[in-house]
């Protein structure tokens, strides 16, 4: 004989599994929909950075016969020089050039008689495409302006050096890994979302769907407690959000092989044990996903005022993830133990290739635990309640 | 066998039932007769113990559903009044899980199943989805459930409610069956020729109040009428009005 918990919960899975919209949306769309948009965003990302970077520059210039020199250096350095549009302005405008050189006729003669050559570049900033190359094209004219300095410096007897009292020497500490950071921002979201999605529409079922398809009075009249009646079916919904986090995780570790990282100098980490710890870290936000759907579930009148309920909710773990990607602060004990905020800080360490100290493991699971099982036993108080009955 | 003393229930300011008491021995059919609203929901909950009444108490067997909740539940099948299915599970899988949910040895749920199946004519639809159910199939899964434990004690919240004439017919000769065996049959309903038909002893409530108690025959001498359904108007237009109250919460 088993006990009554385990029949439910069995009962639960079994009814559950053989759900169609069940099954799509808790361990289909959700988990798989997650890590392929991240992977496409990402791969998008990674391939405008390199065709800006790489291809080569396209310079139009308007007046290039006026400086031979300069437009040798820029073919030299792998610059491609095209012929200028008559009206600049209106070509920037337009959109058919993201920038514009304009050398004039005074230009030879300034240079020749040792004064600063007027370069006119025509750009619009407010066109966030244009700035890699702007960027470029500066260097460009800097470096050849510095060339031709020193040259002449040297013409007259004087080291170029003197020309240069201080210079930067950059030393830059961000990791590949870090530089990803913005973006990996999402990932402990897109898993959260895999979390709340899996358990929502069994949280559902086991409160309004049995008051709505008039089964939980029946239900009430077996000789089991009716705390072990929710902790049967809370178990269930707990077992579909791992279930759906699961699928999550494996098709992120799929994802990845398709995000070509390396091209940004980024290595990201998924293996074995990464990825046990992040569902490690995620098991209590499992069990307070399924309290706190499962409470709100219990107030609703029916199935579709849940439905809109719990759609809602699955804003809230997006919070932590914002406030991880605008305010970049060291992560104190109290943000560790904090449900969600913790595990989002947690898994983007992981990601990155951080290792995490067990006192922070402990801080996160147990801290959510705690809250979680608080909401559970809230939830089962709610349950004990003679009005859960009646719906209407 | 079933007994009630004195149950009395309020919704807000409406008294739903006032102290309301009744006996339902073994071997015996009993009816809570009356109409839509009367209290007769709110008085079988308070019997099986899902709702606390304010006052009177309850004996299951001797046990009081309100202070031994799953003790009095084990020799006692309730059909509420709400009797969904699970629509994903098919009509045995819907009637083993109560089974097991009682407590019983997987061989004594698979017995009852084939009895029950066989005994109410289910066995064309047992091994199907109850998803699409008519009305009547509903009505059979859930009477099976409610009674695969085989309790001694059985109430029945209107029972045949949109039964047809054969589904009806089945339900009553299962009824007659079971109280052949000695059980304690309760039953709600407003319909008199079902009370009528098998019925050995009809309460008749009305606003919330038993306003009689007796056979079929008891009450028709009690009234001077001819019919049971002369003799309910009879009586409950001779038990005033007078006290407010409203529909089933």
């Amino acid at each position: 004989m088993k006990s009554p918990f385990s029949v439910i919960f069995w009962k639960e899975v079994k009814e559950n599994l053989r759900d169609k919209r069940t099954i799509t949306s808790a361990l289909v769309m959700g988990p798989l929909m997650g890590p392929v948009l991240f992977a496409v965003l990402f791969s998008f990302m990674i391939q405008q950075q390199k065709s800006q970077s790489e291809a080569p520059l396209e310079l139009p210039v308007i007046g290039a016969e006026n400086a031979k020199s300069f437009i040798k250096y820029a073919r030299q350095r792998g610059a491609r020089i095209i012929p200028g549009p008559s009206d600049p302005e209106q070509a920037i405008r337009a959109k058919e050039h993201k920038l514009v050189l304009r050398i004039d006729d005074d230009y030879a003669r300034q240079f020749r008689s040792g004064q600063p050559a007027r370069i006119q570049l025509y750009y619009d900033a407010s066109d966030k495409d244009s700035a890699t190359p702007v960027k470029r094209t500066r260097v460009l004219i800097e470096r050849y302006g510095h060339q031709i300095g020193a040259a002449r410096l040297q013409l007259r007897g004087v080291s170029p050096m003197l020309n240069q009292p201080a210079f930067i020497e950059n030393h830059d500490l961000s990791t590949p890994q870090s530089r990803a950071a913005i973006i990996l921002a999402l990932l402990p979201y897109v898993l959260m979302i895999g979390i709340f999605t899996g358990g929502m529409y069994l949280a559902i079922d086991t409160t309004a769907g049995e008051k709505e398809r008039q089964s939980l009075e029946p239900l009430l009249l077996n000789p089991v407690r009716r705390s072990t009646i929710l902790a049967g079916k809370l178990a269930a919904t707990v077992a579909f959000s791992l279930m759906a986090v699961a699928i999550t995780i494996l098709t992120f570790k799929i994802a990845f092989h398709f995000i070509p990282f390396e091209e940004l100098g980024m290595a990201l980490k998924l293996d074995g044990r990464v990825m046990g710890l992040i569902f490690l870290l995620l098991m209590p936000v499992a069990l307070l996903a399924g309290a706190v759907q499962t409470i709100i579930a219990a107030f609703s009148r029916n199935f579709r005022e849940a439905q809109t309920y719990l759609s809602i909710l699955l804003l809230l773990p997006m919070l932590p993830s914002i406030a991880v990607m605008v305010m970049p602060v060291k992560e104190t004990p109290w943000m560790i133990a904090t449900p969600i905020l913790g595990q989002n800080l947690l898994i983007n360490q992981l990601v990155k290739g951080e290792d995490i100290t067990t006192v922070n493991l402990l801080l996160a699971t147990g801290g959510t635990a705690l809250v979680g099982f608080g909401l559970a036993w809230i939830a089962v108080k709610l349950y004990n309640r003679e009005s859960m009955l009646f719906s209407s | 066998m079933i007994q009630a003393q004195q149950l009395s229930k309020t919704f807000g300011h409406v008294q739903a039932v006032n102290s309301v008491s009744l006996q339902a021995p073994d071997g015996r059919i009993t009816a809570l007769l009356g109409a839509n609203g009367a209290g007769k929901t709110t008085s079988l909950r308070m019997i099986y113990g899902l709702i606390r009444p304010e006052s009177g108490q309850v004996r299951i067997d001797g046990v009081d559903p309100h202070h031994d909740r799953e003790q009095s539940l084990h020799t006692l099948g309730v059909l509420p009044d709400a009797r969904g299915l699970y629509k994903n599970l098919t009509a045995r899988e819907n009637i083993e899980y109560f089974g097991r949910l009682h407590g019983m040895a997987e061989s004594d749920v698979q017995r009852r199943c084939d009895l029950l199946i066989e005994q109410l004519g289910m066995q064309s639809f047992a091994h199907r989805r109850t998803e699409g159910f008519s009305q009547g199939q509903r009505v059979k899964v859930a009477l099976a459930r409610t009674l695969v434990h085989d309790p001694q004690n059985i109430i029945l919240d209107e029972p045949t409610n949109g039964l047809d004439v054969m589904a009806t017919r089945s339900v009553r000769d299962f009824l007659r069956q079971e109280k052949a065996r000695g059980k304690c049959i309760l039953f709600s309903s407003h319909v008199m020729q079902e009370v009528s038909a098998i019925c050995d002893h009809i309460v008749v409530i009305h606003n919330g109040r038993i306003c009689a108690t007796g056979s079929e025959s008891e009450l028709l001498a009690q009234t001077g009428q001819k019919n049971l359904e002369d003799a309910f108007v009879h009586l409950i237009s001779h038990n005033g009005d007078n006290n407010a109250r409203g529909n089933n919460p």
